[in-house]
């Protein structure tokens, strides 16, 4: 999806969808935290996924669009796979905080 | 059940030296009163690729877009982010260091906000202190070879607490250190709460926390969400 075209909580939901999965696949090279890896990508997803059920058919407010073409740019530089664990964390939080949602 | 200073070894001096850095005290300042907004924002500039503040308030538009709150909440934010980068300038090695210990500064300031805690130096009213680096010793028991990152040392009410910068640093020796001090304190009838800090976010601790063999069930787990009720 490009970015131009986010209009709902969902739409930047979905958008962000592929710069992280890019993340977790670049993560998973770190061998001895490829379960850890996995299982935190999957429970960001699903709270992600909670988060567009629930309130996917918002606005996704002034400035989201931006903010995750930028935070997918951001994390599309990684090229350090511990450094991409860090933040398959941190990603969805920014995501989260910026359509207000908490973690 | 008795604390000590931890011995002035290479570790420790090279440590003091980060800890001591103007940076540390500034963005633990700015981070203690921050909400949690601002400080997901620092947790991700600090170990982000970009340097330029454009492209972080970009990325936070409610705390920097046009409708942000003005004033000392944009403020504060713009003072973070600002501390932020300048770690995240730092090298790669240092900076992780640096986090480290700006996450260890922070836990000690809003430990200090507790009732009955006074300000550094002498105990306070009830006799309680907050120290950083300290060692707990038991009797009969080998002492552990790493400090505590910060202890408050109190008449019935002592805490041991270390601190990480993200989920992915808890590990089976963290938990068993914070673990066994809880337990011995236990066995001579001392109480001792043990506490691990984390900065970053309940979720990503709880993946982490559910590969773990280690005893974790009586540590309470501080994470970036709930960093606030450290000072309670």
């Amino acid at each position: 999806m490009e970015t131009q075209s986010i209009v709902s909580v969902a739409d930047a939901i979905t958008a962000a969808s592929a710069a992280y999965d890019a993340l977790a696949e670049l993560a998973e090279d770190v061998e001895d935290e490829w379960s850890y890896v996995t299982d935190l990508a999957d429970a960001w997803r699903e709270r992600l996924a909670e988060v567009a059920d629930a309130r996917g058919h918002e606005p996704a407010g002034d400035g989201v669009a931006e903010a995750v073409a930028i935070l997918s740019a951001e994390v599309g530089a990684i090229d350090d796979p511990h450094r991409a664990i860090d933040w398959l964390s941190t990603f969805p939080q920014v995501l989260l905080v910026a359509v207000g949602e908490n973690p | 059940m008795r604390f000590q200073d931890a011995a002035p070894d290479a570790r420790a001096v090279v440590y003091a030296g980060i800890q001591a850095d103007p940076l540390v005290a500034r963005a633990a300042t700015l981070l203690a009163d921050a909400s949690f907004e601002q400080r997901v924002l620092a947790r991700a500039a600090m170990n982000g690729m970009s340097t330029d503040p454009v492209v972080w308030r970009s990325m936070f538009p409610r705390l920097f877009g046009s409708s942000s709150a003005a004033g000392g909440v944009r403020d504060r934010s713009d003072a973070i982010l600002e501390v932020a980068l300048a770690v995240a300038e730092r090298g790669e090695q240092v900076r992780s260091q640096v986090r480290g210990a700006i996450v260890e500064s922070l836990t000690e300031l809003l430990v200090r906000r507790r009732s009955g805690i006074a300000a550094p130096g002498p105990s306070g009213p009830s006799g309680a202190t907050v120290r950083r680096e300290r060692r707990i010793l038991f009797d009969g028991v080998r002492a552990e070879i790493h400090p505590y990152d910060v202890t408050v040392e109190a008449p019935g009410a002592s805490e041991a607490i270390d601190c990480k910068w993200g989920a992915r640093g808890i590990n089976a020796d963290v938990l068993h250190q914070l673990d066994d001090a809880r337990t011995h304190a236990a066995d001579e009838d001392e109480s001792l709460a043990a506490s691990l800090v984390v900065f970053d976010a309940r979720r990503s601790c709880d993946v982490r926390l559910a590969r773990q063999t280690a005893p974790h069930e009586r540590t309470r787990i501080v994470a970036l969400e709930t960093l606030d009720e450290l000072a309670r």
